[in-house]
């Protein structure tokens, strides 16, 4: 029994679901592209990222909540209009953001243990 | 090298525009109380320099229509709207240098620092809990909490933005505005300020501040020019005031610091040492120092190269430019004229100025009659440039690249053979020629 909720979405639509089900939380969310039959994502970066993020998430504040949300598949994510870069921002996966929040680690950011450490344990 | 007794070669106090800076360049242990970014970021120049482009932006609406955009009749202003987007951006600001300073392997600690002695930090907590930190060198960054009473620009660049967005704003000036700089062309801002609806209240000192039972304040103040005792009623009042450094809750007097007994700030030297030795002050809370975040971050990066041991170079304090953000900017580099006087005498020096009008004011139908450019020039020789003043639009775009002529020792000579980019405002500072010993007119005419 963890002290966080992970919780696994599909696209920006399950992603927003997600997220306004639990108003009021503390929200990390880590973006990845998606990930073929072996389990294994288009997006090399995030290949590489994920360990590091699972790594530290013991650090994470308790009562707080984990969204890993697979973004889509490499056209979806080249695609300049996708809801991900439009209405989140986002510029690249993996990215790792605490919602709400100007705080966020993007890329070769998240492969720094001590980065993702920050993130979860300070405020 | 090896370094045995102390914790910690180096501990900054304070993180803003100096301590950030100079903690990058080393590894050092950083104490700070205001979010990352100290006083620029958090409530200063990042802040201000948004709001005035929201007020300036309302100008422009208004302008559009004369270009030929159409423009609803009444154009309003919702301060909530840019309000939120400014504490979004210095919020990523602040994680922006957390990110940097973990990345760079430094010690944050969210702590009250203040010294024990030339090599003892103690750094408190929330909770009142004490951390005893011991370093070879200590930086001192903490700047300025705002004192009052005193006119600063601050209190002009405010005034400015909100009477842009529609507020009606009064200034209560004790005795002159913009202290410091020259006052030729602190007249030319306050004048564009009046004539564009800001009220002035000159030679006045607050005497009291009541909270009616309606909410509002009353404000009663004497006005020293006629004798008298007037008062007013606001929804807000606003202290831009002068700082003065938090030395008390550091306990600099308690180690024994020499400070300047009217401002309170830090005597220091050129190489940035205070009376303390290993002990060194940069930013706002040096006596004497500009308080600007550039010259700031400069000073805090030289100082950690030399404590490193990497390089011997000083901080270079002159020819420092800086600009308002009144609504009329004004950037400046160098003298002004009345110190240029005191320094070299007013027969051995020049003054070129000019009255011009920007392009995109002419069909706007805006008054240009603050927009000036000055010059002041030894008069011997090639004339080396002592001092280059500037009111107008972008003046700290303007004036930056001509901040460099300064560091290189321009001359007027080198002005006049600089070709003007046409049509920009910048280009009448290629074209000065009009002297004030002349007496002539120095309204520019079209081209």
């Amino acid at each position: 029994m963890t002290h966080y909720e992970e919780v696994k979405v599909h696209g920006y639509d399950e992603f927003c679901k997600a997220v306004s089900e639990r108003k009021g939380k503390d929200i990390f969310a880590y973006f990845s592209g998606d990930k073929d039959a072996q389990g294994v994502s288009w997006c090399p970066d995030c290949v590489k990222a994920e360990p590091v993020v699972r790594g530290e998430m013991a650090h994470l504040p308790e009562g707080s909540v984990f969204i890993y949300c697979q973004v889509g598949d490499r056209p979806y994510w080249k695609d300049p209009n996708n809801d991900f870069k439009k209405v989140l921002k986002l510029s690249g996966v993996p990215t790792l953001l605490r919602y709400g929040t100007p705080q966020k680690l993007v890329e070769e950011e998240c492969f720094k243990s001590d980065l993702v450490r920050m993130m979860f344990t300070e405020d | 090298f090896f370094l045995g007794k102390y914790d910690y070669d180096l501990v900054i106090i304070g993180g803003g525009s100096g301590g950030l800076a100079c903690s990058k360049e080393g590894k050092p242990w950083v104490c700070t109380k205001w979010g990352l970014g100290g006083t620029c970021v958090n409530v200063g120049c990042i802040p201000k320099k948004l709001m005035h482009h929201s007020a300036l932006l309302g100008g422009a609406v208004r302008d559009a229509a004369k270009y030929g955009w159409s423009i609803p009749d009444k154009v309003s202003h919702d301060w909530q709207v840019p309000g939120s987007a400014v504490q979004n951006h210095v919020k990523s600001l602040n994680w922006g240098h957390r990110v940097q300073l973990q990345d760079k392997k430094v010690k944050y600690l969210n702590l009250k620092g203040r010294l024990v002695d030339e090599h003892t930090v103690v750094g408190t907590n929330r909770s009142g809990n004490e951390t005893v930190l011991t370093a070879e060198n200590i930086v001192i960054a903490t700047g300025g909490r705002p004192k009052y009473p005193a006119n600063v620009n601050v209190a002009l660049e405010c005034a400015g933005f909100l009477t842009g967005i529609g507020q009606d704003t009064t200034v209560m000036v004790r005795s002159i505005a913009l202290r410091g700089f020259d006052q030729q062309m602190a007249g030319l801002v306050t004048s564009h300020m009046a004539s564009h609806g800001t009220r002035f209240l000159w030679r006045c000192v607050p005497k009291k501040l009541e909270k009616l039972p309606s909410g509002n304040l009353q404000v009663t103040w004497a006005d020293t020019g006629s004798g008298h005792e007037e008062w007013d009623t606001f929804d807000t009042v606003l202290w831009a005031v002068g700082e003065a450094p938090e030395t008390k809750s550091l306990n600099l007097e308690g180690v024994g610091m020499a400070l300047n007994k009217d401002t309170g700030k830090i005597i220091v030297a050129e190489d940035e040492a205070t009376s303390v030795e290993h002990v060194y002050a940069i930013g706002d809370i040096g006596e004497g120092r500009p308080e600007l975040t550039p010259t700031a971050i400069k000073a805090g990066k030289l100082l950690a190269r030399r404590l490193a041991g990497v390089s011997s170079e000083l901080m270079n304090y002159r020819s420092v430019p800086t600009t308002v953000f009144t609504p009329l900017e004004y950037g400046c580099v160098g003298l002004s004229e009345e110190e240029a006087e005191r320094q070299h005498g007013k027969d051995t020096i020049e003054v070129y100025h000019a009255f011009y009008k920007p392009l995109e004011f002419t069909v706007a139908e805006r008054d240009a009659s603050q927009c000036y450019i000055k010059a002041v020039c030894q008069r011997s020789g090639d004339g080396r440039i002592l001092g280059l003043h500037f009111t107008g639009p972008n003046a700290g775009e303007v004036v930056q690249g001509f901040a460099l002529g300064l560091q290189c020792g321009a001359t007027y000579s080198h002005l006049l053979a600089t070709v003007g980019i046409h049509p920009t405002c910048a280009e009448e500072l290629t074209k000065l020629h009009i002297t004030k010993r002349s007496g002539l007119d120095p309204t520019v005419t079209g081209c």
